[in-house]
């Protein structure tokens, strides 16, 4: 799009496995502003199987709102907008509604080269259906190799392997091995080969894959044993993922629509995190996590750059059933307040895989729901986690590092009943420290933000600033302490902006709750004991810092971490309710 | 306006299916062919197993050596035992399989077995309206089509056998007796693993149920024949509907498929009931349209799962439900003293 083009109206539309969003950006006085938005169910099924069929139904949901039009008779979509309000500026969408990319990871070592495949490959959605070491020789070995191959049905082998000038035979044979089991498919379903390892070797890999199989190369992900380079392998994993979602049927339609590009959600979600990490404290880190019916992402922002991580096949809608055949299914009933056996557990699972677009309407298939939500956000921040380089930001390596920001969306969050809820499920999931904003991706607008980024920067940052995001909670977490539940880890005092005041003393074990809604600020003074650590400086120190307010208040999370929950079902279920009469909720 | 997802559940209509083999392969039919369920209408061959052979190391030779001393060619047909390579003085490789030579390069040859033979047979009596070259037919036929929730894959062909009176009674073992042999049994609300023992020993060719518990899923997946649950996982008596349908058609012959995918190709389980076209077929009302007033839908969620209803208003605000969430919802007259308010996108509408 030529840069002085006129951008007045923005539709953005983010095309989800369960739901298909659209938002609409305009200028409002001279300043970019979220004018309307429309949620229905993603159409790539029957009856319909067919993306545009939603776009259509969520552009409908927005000219219901508006009494603008967005497509003509043909549903082509009217680009620029025209004279009569009819059409847009600019259009964007971002997709997470095709089929992950199955990946065969292969690699010499499990924990360096095969680790930085698998890490390179989460930055979209993929999964993970085979790994290959260069561990073991012979034909035997080979055999097996070709087999993992073979029954993976994947859509791209990556092999690394041999940092820079180093290994040579095993990465080879690992190639031979690929390129063999290629040979035995037929040439439709033969995946990609996509060459990561030691860069001296690549005229012989060439060599040997022929013309047999699609070649792609890439920088080493593993050039020496202690340094990655995920960059360049993450762009080719995303370049398949484009080629992936350009397969879902109605899509080629949709990208005709506009010169910009169709953009993985998750890719644009993490740009926005980006964005948001130069608005906050440099010292910490953003995080952003997005919950959809299929996949987790998080994107995490130290010291300017962005680790992103997609869990492909666990969302709240889809995966639950896997994860408890694999994990059982205490995994998720340890987050209920009341007794659940383990065949409901999965026969509800099960069905709402069936109607991944349905929702709980009784309290008890509600807790589950968000059981599940913290048990896709640990999944996804546990794959995360290996791949973050935070610095100074992370003063405990067992404990999450200390973020200014949590970024949270994806409808489980955003359409809680409560904002309490939603703010606990972070909170148990993520088990942030210090002091840190929650905020709420409500409208669903962080990906298409991201998106929206692209064509109009000004635009994404001006409706972030008129209030598309939603201040969900300021907490304070005191943690690496040493106290016995009950004795008072953490003395507050609270000095809202009309100078009234109050002070509590929290005890080690609580989860506290204190007034400050959205919209207002306070100062808070805050005191450790026991040699607390509130994000201050370190253990023990104290200090002032003005806050935000939020929906559900100024929380102070002084359950410890990492969070424990009691062994005995009983007393377990009865802390989580207490735990979530705490938030409100 | 809101677009609900849709569930068949249709006395009378046309149906096509796709029949579509896993490679290309041969079709054996022709359009406007008749086929019978059991009829195979395509066929392929499968990859099977192969074996690397090491070339170089058996003849002692550089990679680049071993061309030289091939005795077959890629893509020839081997025989187990026979000579594959020879260099003068050592023992010659031979094919330790029956297969084909697939690749060879950096010393080695790969030799893949024969492959298996798959067949695909018609699973619905119709008429062949469309040869996809090497890939497969489509089949049309009209019949009752019922759409399931749950199914534990498979597919079947026999008699509907009714074997409750009410859609809330479960199926028992002590009912299935020598006249249930090959027939397809239709339960109600659930049945017990001491019900499915029975029917395997009377060697049923599928059963249908309203729910099927949790704790039966593993082995209902060990099943040689299908077993469908019209309304989900749990205890479910099956729909009014869907009873009715199946009890109208008691000792018809149907062709029914335990398969399922929740997404990324979304496959339901299903019972088709061929019937003849007749001349009061009742007028389709074309797929995806909005939900309406007056439109039958059934509930997907608790407390109301499997009651079918019909929308009574659509009430243009949210409104709040037990859990405290603000849902677009439309009040469903579910037969009851009065309409109840349910979220719209735990409603679908029966077709």
């Amino acid at each position: 799009m030529a840069k002085d083009q006129r951008v007045n109206s923005i539709l953005l539309i983010d095309c989800g496995t369960a739901m298909t969003k659209a938002v609409l950006l305009d200028q409002v006085r001279g300043r970019y502003r979220l004018v309307a938005r429309g949620e229905v169910p993603t159409t790539t099924e029957p009856p319909w199987s067919d993306v545009v069929d939603g776009i259509l139904h969520a552009a409908e949901r927005i000219s219901a709102v508006t009494g603008r039009d967005f497509f003509d008779g043909n549903s082509d979509l009217i680009l620029p907008e025209l004279s009569d309000r009819r059409g847009v500026d600019a259009f964007a969408t971002t997709v997470s509604a095709s089929p992950p990319l199955q990946v065969v990871a292969g690699g010499l070592v499990r924990d360096l080269s095969v680790a930085s495949v698998e890490r390179a490959a989460v930055g979209t959605y993929s999964l993970i259906k085979a790994v290959l070491t260069g561990e073991g020789r012979g034909i035997l070995q080979e055999e097996i190799l070709i087999h993992k191959i073979h029954k993976s049905v994947s859509d791209v082998i990556c092999i690394a392997g041999g940092a820079e000038g180093g290994a040579r035979i095993p990465v080879l044979r690992l190639v031979r091995a690929a390129t063999l089991a290629c040979a035995l498919l037929d040439p439709d379903q033969r995946p990609v080969l996509l060459y990561a390892g030691n860069s001296q070797l690549r005229q012989t890999v060439v060599k040997i894959v022929k013309k047999r199989v699609e070649l792609r190369v890439t920088d080493n992900v593993c050039p020496a044993p202690m340094k990655e380079s995920l960059h360049s392998a993450q762009m080719e994993f995303d370049s398949l993922y484009l080629n992936k979602m350009k397969q879902l049927p109605g899509i080629k339609i949709v990208d005709g629509w506009s010169p910009t590009r169709l953009l993985p959600t998750a890719r644009a979600f993490g740009r926005l995190m980006e964005y948001l990490w130069h608005l906050g404290d440099p010292l910490k880190g953003v995080l952003g996590v997005d919950i959809g019916a299929a996949n987790t992402t998080v994107a995490a922002v130290f010291d300017g750059h962005i680790s992103l991580t997609v869990r492909s096949g666990l969302g709240v809608a889809f995966g639950g059933e896997q994860l408890v055949q694999k994990q059982g299914a205490e995994t998720i009933s340890r987050w209920l307040p009341e007794p659940m056996s383990d065949d409901e557990v999965r026969g509800l699972l099960i069905n709402k895989e069936m109607h991944p677009t349905s929702i709980p309407q009784i309290q008890r298939e509600l807790c589950l729901e968000q059981a599940l939500a913290r048990e896709a956000l640990r999944a996804a921040l546990k794959t995360a986690r290996s791949g973050w380089n935070p610095g100074a930001a992370q003063p405990y390596p067992h404990l999450l590092p200390l973020c200014d920001t949590i970024v949270a969306g994806g409808g489980v969050l955003a359409h809680a009943p409560h904002p309490g809820q939603a703010a606990l499920i972070i909170l148990d999931a993520l088990q942030p420290i210090g002091i840190t904003t929650l905020v709420l991706d409500k409208y669903g607008l962080a990906s298409l933000l991201g998106a929206a980024a692209a064509i109009k920067p000004l635009a994404a940052v001006e409706t972030l600033d008129s209030g598309g995001f939603t201040n969900l909670a300021t907490v304070v977490t005191p943690v690496a302490g040493h106290a016995r539940r009950g004795d008072t880890i953490l003395k507050v005092h609270v000095t809202y902006d009309d100078e009234s005041a109050f002070s509590v003393e929290v005890s080690y074990g609580d989860l506290e709750v204190l007034p400050l809604p959205p919209g207002q600020q306070a100062m808070l003074e805050l005191q450790p004991l026991h040699h607390f650590d509130v994000g201050l400086g370190g253990p023990g120190k104290g200090g002032q810092q003005r806050v935000n307010g939020g929906l559900a208040g100024l929380i102070i999370d002084a359950r410890g971490r990492p969070l424990q929950l009691a062994s005995n079902p009983e007393q377990r279920q009865t802390q989580m309710q207490q735990w979530r009469w705490d938030v409100g909720g | 306006m809101y677009y609900p997802f849709e569930t068949q559940i249709t006395p009378l209509t046309s149906i096509s299916r796709r029949r579509i083999l896993p490679a290309p392969g041969e079709i054996l039919v022709h359009v406007d062919q008749r086929v019978e369920p059991t009829q195979i209408v395509a066929q392929t061959h499968l990859p099977s197993d192969f074996r690397i052979l090491s070339l170089a190391r058996l003849l002692n030779v550089s990679p680049a050596q071993v061309e030289g001393c091939l005795r077959v060619e890629l893509g020839d047909e081997v025989q187990k035992g026979q000579i594959v390579a020879k260099r003068f003085i050592r023992p010659a490789v031979r094919s330790p399989i029956d297969g084909v030579v697939t690749d060879s390069g950096g010393g080695r040859m790969l030799i893949e077995a024969q492959p298996t033979l798959f067949e695909l047979p018609a699973y619905i009596p119709g008429t062949v309206r469309n040869v996809l070259k090497n890939h497969g037919i489509v089949i049309e036929t009209t019949g009752a089509m019922i759409q399931g929730a749950w199914g534990n894959g498979g597919e079947s062909f026999g008699v509907l056998k009714c074997m409750v009176k009410d859609p809330k009674h479960s199926l028992h073992a002590r009912d299935i007796d020598i006249s249930c042999q090959r027939t397809i049994l239709i339960g109600g609300l659930e049945m017990n693993s001491e019900a499915i023992e029975a029917a395997q020993e009377m060697q049923v060719r599928g059963i249908v149920v309203g729910g099927l518990p949790p704790e039966l899923i593993s082995q209902a997946e060990q099943l040689p024949f299908p077993i469908i649950a019209t309304e989900g996982i749990g205890k479910m008596p099956m729909s009014d509907p869907v009873f009715r349908l199946l009890t109208t058609n008691d000792g018809r012959e149907a062709s029914i498929s335990g398969k399922v995918q929740t997404r990324w190709g979304v496959v339901r389980p299903e019972i088709i009931i061929p019937l003849p076209a007749g001349a009061s077929a009742p007028a389709e009302t074309p797929p995806g349209l909005p939900l309406e007033i007056g439109a039958r839908v059934r509930a997907l969620r608790a407390p109301y799962v499997g009651k079918v209803g019909v929308i009574a208003a659509l009430p243009s605000r949210p409104r709040i439900i037990d859990t405290g969430a603000r849902v677009r919802g439309a009040e469903v007259d579910l037969g009851q003293e009065n309409p109840v308010f349910i979220p719209l996108v735990n409603l679908e509408v029966l077709r």
